[in-house]
């Protein structure tokens, strides 16, 4: 039987083309990753793959087999949040929080390919999630205070136009 | 869970009328939409004071991304002078909250705030006269701090509320006249706070009705018809029956649900079924929406109306007639709703994330015809619903097929289903005439608006015009809706805001007055002009007559009581609208939790946006064709716009909602931006479908 580590535990994958997101949810109770459409765009299932960000509604577990996953209830360790999770609560950065786990990975997935990232970088890789709730711009403020981006001004932007 | 509302628990509680919470809804249509609206106790347990100096409050209200749990737990603290964390928030659950009616309408949000704050009031009053017995001191000699009654003479002496509820049991009635903490004591509440469930929302622990699982818990795929109206002819299962994983197939008259023991399992099998469907022929299609609007209007219902139009439109120095169309858009709440049921004994037990949990409980209880106490309704947290959640259709599929089953049953929508058979915003299709002055001063309005659906209370919200004028006629009708109209957020609101703020500036342009002017020109209302002033302020507004080509746009609004006004800038690349930043002023009163607020205007902000520039459903033959991602587009965060949001309430004005109101202005803030940039008015949604770029 296929083996494949989650969280840092060794698990059995039960069969090759089980879907890698209903595995997590319901074989392993790993409810934290959401299904939003099972058709890689929302970006509510990501979770990372040897660090990197994975969609995992687009996957089977057979293919993650070997490899590393982290889901969003292995990224706190003990009782202290990872930076980022913790940057979420500081900015209030969620409405519904449904999308939370996977804008929080992609985040993640994103500040270890890139230490400093700007704005845009930060813009651009958040653009793989979707939040109904449009809490964008606080989840955007929550990343730049995990990469330790200098805040913008309210007006800049619209400074910068004239 | 245990059993929190056993009387024999040691503690403080406090028990209040149910209905004065939530008055019973003035209107039938209420009435008829939410058929229980009718409490099914006198009183219930609103608050407990701890042993452990925990303070449990009870509310029947959800929370799906409003939060309404810290906002609640922010009213309790102040009022009992506890810290934020140690207030927990129990919110709807049938076993164990009071009655209510549903979490939509800002009004009734507001009212069990105030009822949860008298009863902390109460609490905190009991707690006094508690400690003067203890400390052997009157009770005017002792005030409450931190979760503790202390000696305001000597601060050494004090007691902590636990120690004083502790080995008892002990009940109070809410009292209804209790001093309330005056708004210059609040330490709490008006200030930014933490969420009381941020922790749990990031580290996955927030379960949603999709995160149910129980033991034995079986898998449903009922079979979905491929179009609307479609009836099941024939069905033929045997195939699927033999599938691995498929534990039985339910087949209930025109009902057919594959029940299996993993998700892809039950999937597969509801494909392997082959069913021959018998379609209608002859549906309409989204193109022949605008048409049939006005084809099977009903009886007009006249919702605002003074002096004589006629008379007015002879006055003007010009008129100006314009039409505006908005499509059905679709709520596309993130999680896709789900429910588990559980039967046990004759007693039904459902977890669902609907905004009506006892409103549920009636549904069921109705179905199956059992008492109201044999159903049980636990709303877990929500992924979303901005309105549509009232309408939950999964709840009574799982508790069926958990009934026939003997074990527990998840139904879940995937995305297409979701989208398929949720509820939409109904079209429109909205005429305004409007008689003017050569200085822009409004002298006739009349405002004809058909709204698609059977539910005349979305299309009449927000048609009524704020502007200052003598001569008026707001009509609305409702017609045949191809689609199942429901709630979204604002209602009609939204959609009555587009026509009459775009048509404003219409105005505007036509006398070639800037059209924050034209606006302020016309508003008596001084929370508008203030609202207004705030925004434009903000935005570094500086006057000037459309089309100006910077692309700048403004329009204002009222919903649920509260005043709104919001300034966008834009650019156009093609027929790619970006919204470049929004700043938006909103008067709703006092502020509880002025985090949340802001929250919800730049969540309401980007939604907005969606329905501005990219949303509409489209639809053919019965089907939907674009329920997906894939073809219905929205706002991204490489879309959302820097958003700056300013509160400008009076605290001594009751609070009425923040969570819809931000929505009305920025649809026709936006097109009013487009023009302004492009001299290309679009007065049709989304505005990149009718660009002319
Ligand atoms: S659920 Fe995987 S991308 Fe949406
Ligand atoms: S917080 Fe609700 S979907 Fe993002």
């Amino acid at each position: 039987m296929l083996s494949i580590r989650v969280n840092g535990e060794e698990r059995q994958v039960p069969t090759p083309e089980r879907n890698l997101l209903s595995y997590l949810r319901f074989d392993l109770g790993l409810t934290g990753t959401k299904y939003g459409c099972g058709e890689g765009l929302c970006g509510a299932c990501t979770i990372l793959l040897d660090g990197q960000p994975l969609r995992a509604c687009m996957t089977t577990a057979g293919s993650a087999a070997g490899g590393s996953l982290t889901t969003i209830e292995g990224l706190a360790s003990d009782a202290t949040l990872h930076p980022v999770q913790q940057a979420f609560v500081d900015e209030s950065a969620m409405q519904c929080g449904y999308c939370i786990p996977g804008f929080i990975m992609t985040a993640v997935g994103l500040l270890s390919r890139e230490a400093q990232p700007n704005t845009s970088q930060i813009r651009e890789a958040l653009a793989e999630n979707m939040c109904r709730c449009g809490t964008y711009q606080r989840i955007q403020q929550a990343v730049e205070r995990a990469a330790g981006v200098q805040r913008n001004d309210a007006h800049e932007r619209h400074d910068s136009h004239n | 869970m245990s059993d929190t509302t056993a009387t024999t628990e040691d503690g403080l509680r406090i028990v209040g009328e149910v209905a004065q919470g939530f008055p019973p809804p003035p209107k039938s249509y209420a009435r008829a939409a939410y058929s229980n609206a009718k409490p099914d106790t006198q009183s219930a347990t609103w608050l407990i004071v701890r042993p452990d100096g925990r303070v449990s409050a009870y509310a029947g209200k959800v929370e799906y991304g409003q939060g309404i749990r810290s906002g609640l737990a922010m009213e309790v603290a102040d009022e009992l002078r506890v810290r934020l964390d140690a207030v927990d928030v129990l919110l709807g659950d049938t076993d164990h909250t009071p009655w209510d009616m549903g979490t939509f309408g800002s009004q009734s949000t507001a009212r069990v705030g105030l009822q949860l704050r008298r009863a902390a009031a109460t609490a905190r009053e009991a707690l006094v006269e508690l400690a003067a017995d203890k400390l052997d001191l009157p009770t005017g000699e002792l005030e409450c701090r931190n979760g503790r009654v202390i000696s305001r003479a000597d601060p050494a002496r004090s007691v902590a509320y636990g120690d004083l509820v502790a080995g008892k049991a002990i009940t109070r009635d809410v009292q209804e006249d209790v001093a309330l903490t005056p708004r210059d004591e609040f330490t709490v509440m008006g200030r930014p706070a933490p969420r009381v469930d941020a922790v749990d929302r990031v580290t996955g622990k927030a379960q949603y009705s999709q995160d149910i699982m129980l033991p034995g818990m079986l898998f449903a795929q009922p079979l979905r018809p491929p179009a609307r109206k479609a009836r099941l002819v024939d069905a033929d299962t045997k195939v699927a029956e033999q599938l691995p994983g498929v534990v039985q197939i339910v087949r209930e008259g025109d009902r057919i649900a594959v029940l299996a023991e993993t998700d892809e399992q039950a999937e597969f099998a509801a494909k392997a079924v082959q069913a021959q469907w018998r379609e209608e022929d002859g549906q309409p299609t989204n193109w022949d929406v605008p048409d049939l609007l006005r084809r099977t209007a009903g009886e007009p219902v006249i919702t605002q109306e003074s002096g004589d139009t006629a008379e007015g439109f002879r006055q003007a120095d010009a008129v100006l007639e314009s039409l505006y169309y908005l499509p059905y858009i679709s709520n596309a709440p993130m999680e896709p709703r789900a429910a588990v049921a559980q039967w046990e004994d004759g007693r039904l037990t459902v977890w669902a994330g609907t905004q009506r949990p006892f409103g549920l409980r009636a549904e069921l209880a109705g179905h199956f015809e059992i008492e109201e106490s044999s159903v049980r309704v636990i709303a877990p947290e929500i992924g979303g619903g901005f309105g549509s959640k009232s309408i939950y259709p999964v709840a009574l599929e799982a508790a069926r097929l958990a009934k026939a089953a003997g074990r527990p049953v998840r139904v879940a929508y995937t995305r297409a289903e979701e989208m398929v058979f949720a509820t939409f915003r109904p079209a429109a299709l909205i005429e305004v005439k409007s008689g003017f002055l050569d200085d822009g001063t409004l002298v006739a309005w009349e405002f004809t608006a058909y709204h698609a659906g059977e539910r005349p209370f979305i299309g009449q919200r927000g048609s009524q015009t704020p502007y200052h004028l003598a001569n008026v006629k707001v009509s609305v009708s409702s017609s045949e809706s191809p689609l199942r109209e429901g709630s979204y957020r604002s209602l009609g609101g939204a959609v009555n805001h587009f026509a009459r703020e775009s048509h404003m500036d219409e105005i505007a342009a036509a006398v070639g007055i800037d059209p924050v002017e034209l606006r302020l020109r016309n508003l008596t209302e001084p929370r508008f002009r203030r609202v207004l002033e705030a925004a434009a302020d903000r935005f570094g507004w500086s006057g000037a007559k459309p089309p100006s080509q910077r692309g700048v746009g403004v329009a204002i609004g009222l919903d649920v009581g509260s005043y709104v006004a919001a300034c966008v800038e834009v650019q156009v690349h093609g027929s790619e609208v970006t919204v470049e930043r929004v700043a938006t002023a909103l008067d709703c009163g006092l502020v509880v939790n002025p985090e949340g607020a802001k929250n919800q205007m730049e969540g309401s902000i980007v939604m907005g946006m969606g329905t501005a520039l990219y949303e509409a459903i489209d639809f053919q033959s019965g089907r939907l064709l674009n329920a997906g991602f894939t073809r219905y587009r929205v706002p991204r965060s490489n879309n959302a716009p820097k958003i700056d949001v300013e509160l400008v309430g009076d605290p001594d004005t009751p609070s009425t909602g923040a969570g819809e109101p931000g929505i009305v202005p920025v649809a026709p803030a936006i097109a009013n931006a487009v023009f302004d940039l492009t001299g290309d008015r679009v007065r049709e949604l989304p505005i990149q479908r009718h660009l002319r770029g």
